[in-house]
Parts: C-alpha cells; structure tokens; sequence
C-alpha cells in the first residue's frame, strides 16, 4: 500500500520556499532600511533588485497557498472549529508556559484531522490571511509609486504606504522567529523541520539520541508521534 | 533669457532683500509698462522675490534712460557687485564663485557664464525661506531644465524632458527620481558649498546609499536648516527633507526604531529564556 504523506509535495514546496524567500526579504529589507554608503554585502542597488524580485516571487507562492488551501482541500485545517478558542487557546498557552517543561502530552497532538493547534490556527490565520496580504499589497503598490494617491489618510506621497510594508514585514519577521523556535518543540529538535522536509512522519521520527535532549518528549503522546501513529493506522488498515 | 522662471539658490541670500520682500514694497516705477507682458516680469513673483524691495535700477543701471531702453544684458553689472564675501553663516560667496568658475558651464559652455543664466534675479528665493522640499525642487530643476530641456513648444519640452530622462535610467522609478530630486543633489560635489560646481556626468553620484542613507546627502545639500528645525522638535530623522516623498534608508523615525530594537530583543529574549527553561527541566526530570 502506498505510504500516506503527511505534507503533500506542493505544501512542502511551498513552505521552505517562501522560507527562504522570506528569509532573503528580511535580509534584504533590513539592508535597505539601514542603508549606508558602503554597506556591505550587496549594496543598494542590487539589495533594491533582489527584494523586489524575490517579492515577487513571493506573491506567486502565495497564490500556490491559496489553490492549496481552496482547490486542494488545505484550508480546512485553518477553520476555526468549536473549542479551538474556549477551552483550546487556554489549554495551549498554559501548555507552552507549563506542560511543555514538565512533559505533559501535547493538548492537541498532530492529526490528519488537525494539523494545528488551536494558537497556531490562530497565528496562521492572522499571518496569511490578514499580515501577508497587507505586505504584498504595500509591496506591489510600491512599484508603482507613481500611481499611488498624492496623499493616504493625510501622510503625503508614498511614506504611509512604505511605513506599514515596512513595519508588517517587521512583525512577520517576529513571527518567523517564534515559528523557528517552536518547530524545536517536536520529539527531538530537528524532528519536525524533517518532518517538514520529508513530508512522510515515519522519516521523521526520531531516532533515540536525540530523543534524550527532551526525554519528555520520546513518549506516544508528543505531538509527531501522535501523527505517526495515525500515520501507521491508516497504512495498516 | 529663458532663465525668467529660475530661482537664484544661494548667491543673493542676504537679510536686506528678505526683509524687504516681506513689508510688500511698492512697485518700481518700470512696471507700469512691464507688468502687461508676460514676456517681461511677473509684478507678483517679483514682489514676494529677494530681490522684490529693490528699484529696478538697482541692477538695470545702463541705458534705460531713453526709450526704446538701449539696455545691453551682457553689459549688465554682475551680481558679485552687491553678493560677495560671507554675509551670513554657511554663505560665502566667493566660493561660489569659484565653484561656478570650476564648472562645466564655465569651462565647457560659456566662458562668461553669468549666475543669471541659471537664477532669475526677479523671481528668486532663497532655499531658507522655502519650507516645501517639493515645491523647491521644481524651482530648483526647472533653472537646469530652462537649458537641459529647452524646446519652442510645450510638447517640444516634453520630448526634450524625455530625452534628458531616459539618461537616467539607471535609478528605478528613474522618472520619479529626477521629479522628486534637484539635479544639483547629484550633479555636484558633497556639501553646500559645491552646489553652483556642476560636474560633467560622468562623475555625477550613482552610489545610491549616498542619498538612501540615515545621513543622506540631501540633508547636507539645499535642506540642512529645514532637517535641523524638522529633527528638534519632532525627533524626525530627514522627514522634512522629503515630506513630499518616501526615501527609504533616510526617512527613520528613531522612536520606531527603537521599537524594533526592542521588539526583537524581547522575542529572542523570550525565546530563548523558554527554550534554556526546556533544556533545564528535561535534565532535572531525566536526572530524577
């Protein structure tokens, strides 16, 4: 029987491309904010030519999130369902500030059902469908700076417009960092960016070593594990 | 000359004219003849000019006398007969000269280039009474574009404007940039002083950090006094200079900076303090 994927190709696909996509706009944006006469490593202008076009490759990956989660049935693990807020976010946070450090079970393990809990639905949501939007709206605009109104909400010129792109794409760069910093909170540590690569949960489970960097975590009840057992259920029936 | 509309930027900066300009003098006795022609002087950009207190005969000292005026341009006193020395603090005018005689336009145009060729003494105002960077920079450009893009006709203008931009291709938004700049930004020297020493274009700037930069070049060009005013009360880095435009790597706002700063310092902080709290627990529990 053929093995199920946990992440689908184009999602995989997806995902490490914006990454890095992401990661080059962050870089290079910051390079242009900062902006001195000599500063290293590209310099203004190919810093001007990079961002852009790696903006707009962005968009399109966007685009392919969109068919993803509309088209390719995706999206439904972004729906907000009955006790995703109360008792979900609670149960969540007090997860994050409490269990995760005693070893409690994940509250809401990884399943071909629910692949997020309900503050990562949360987050995502707020990311990809209102934070993105606004960054690639302001970015486009900024091509276009001539076609732009004379004024926006009283700021003259382009200045409104440059400072929300700006300062959006500050706070979904914060967003990578905590998004980074909690795929460590898998099995192991590297255990969900494996999953993330290799798509299949089986790959990404963890051998015994690392386990032992977050013993807590090699019990059936972690979040991975969870998903692989589903994983193995299905291949087995 | 074509020069009419072309402010004077720096070489008739002095505190007799600007005072004059603000009591509303009354109007030499040449413009009841003058004032209907468009061809001569505009009565009201005289009048709110430098130069608006002052009796034509001031400077049209030669062959007005007699009608039809026998006036020779060229035969003209030169303007260093009343602008020279340093009248006030950051204008020396016997700088400018230099730098107007180290000049392509003296060197390669015309050896008898006069400062009115660029700066119509009739509508001239100096860039520290001029508040809207925007507003400046058209004046400012259109005494280059009087030359640079000369035509009979306004859509020969146009055509020449195109031309002269299409030079400039090499900045993005290229048609924004030449709009939104004053050609002196790049086509001199750093600093006030070398604003009147047009350099030929092959060493115009073409680094654009020089102007993308927190201390942009602008801000040392025709805007220092409007930078310095806008940064004391406000905290605005450069806003001012472009309060028609955005210019990123210039237009920071310290207070938001900061904010940044601190934003990211708490997340890594907070990130890391919970991941170290991880690692801790896991060793006690796996020690236990």
């Amino acid at each position: 029987m053929k093995r199920r994927s946990g992440y689908p190709l184009w999602l995989r696909f997806w995902h490490w491309s914006n990454a890095l996509l992401f990661v080059i706009l962050l870089i290079t944006g910051i390079s242009m904010h900062y902006s001195e006469p000599g500063a290293p490593p590209l310099g203004f202008r190919a810093d001007v030519l990079v961002h852009n076009a790696a903006g707009v490759l962005l968009s399109g990956f966007y685009g392919l999130f969109l068919f993803g989660n509309f088209a390719l049935g995706n999206g439904r693990y972004y729906k907000v369902v009955a006790g995703d807020i109360e008792p979900g976010l609670i149960r969540q946070v007090r997860y994050y500030l409490w269990g995760i450090f005693v070893g409690s079970p994940h509250p809401y393990p990884h399943s071909d059902e629910r692949k997020f809990n309900p503050l990562q639905k949360l987050f995502y949501l707020v990311v990809m469908y209102l934070l993105f939007p606004i960054l690639a709206v302001t970015g486009w605009a900024l091509f276009f700076p001539e076609r732009l109104p004379e004024a926006t909400l009283g700021v003259p010129g382009i200045g409104l417009w440059a400072l929300v792109h700006t300062y959006t794409g500050f706070c979904l760069s914060l967003f990578m960092v905590v998004h980074v910093y909690l795929g460590t909170t898998g099995a192991s540590l590297g255990e969900l960016f494996r999953f993330m690569w290799f798509g299949e949960p089986n790959r990404a489970q963890p051998s015994p070593a690392p386990a032992q960097e977050f013993p807590e975590k090699s019990s059936a009840n972690s979040a991975t594990s969870a998903h692989a057992e589903v994983a193995v259920l299905k291949e087995d029936s | 000359m074509r020069a009419s509309a072309i402010a004077l930027l720096l070489a008739s900066i002095g505190s007799m004219p600007q005072v004059a300009a603000q009591t509303s003098p009354p109007e030499p006795a040449c413009m009841e003849c003058h004032k209907p022609s468009e061809t001569t002087i505009d009565p009201v950009a005289f009048a709110k000019s430098v130069h608006g207190g002052l009796d034509c005969s001031a400077c049209h000292t030669d062959g007005v006398s007699k009608f039809p005026h026998a006036s020779n341009p060229a035969a003209m006193p030169d303007c260093s007969g009343c602008h020279s020395g340093s009248p006030s603090p950051g204008i020396d005018f016997d700088k400018i000269v230099a730098g107007v005689k180290a000049s392509v336009h003296v060197k390669l145009v015309d050896p008898a280039f006069r400062c009115e060729n660029c700066h119509s003494p009739h509508t001239f105002i100096p860039a520290s009474q001029m508040t809207n960077a925007a507003a400046a920079i058209l004046v400012f450009n259109q005494s280059c574009l009087n030359c640079h893009a000369a035509g009979d006709t306004a859509a020969a203008q146009k055509l020449a404007f195109s031309a002269l931009a299409e030079k400039h291709r090499l900045f993005p938004h290229w048609e924004l940039h030449i709009q939104a700049n004053a050609c002196v930004e790049c086509h001199t020297p750093r600093g006030q002083q070398g604003l009147h020493l047009i350099l030929p274009k092959s060493q115009a700037l073409r680094n654009c950090a020089t102007c993308h930069a927190k201390n942009s070049l602008l801000v040392t060009k025709l805007y220092t006094h409007l930078a310095l005013k806008e940064r004391a009360e406000n905290g605005w880095l450069n806003a001012v200079l472009f309060n028609n435009a955005y210019l990123t790597g210039a237009t920071r706002n310290r207070w938001l900076d900061w904010g940044t700063f601190a934003m990211a310092g708490l997340t890594l902080l907070l990130v890391g303090a919970h991941g170290a709290g991880r690692w801790l627990f896991a060793y006690f529990r796996s020690r236990s």
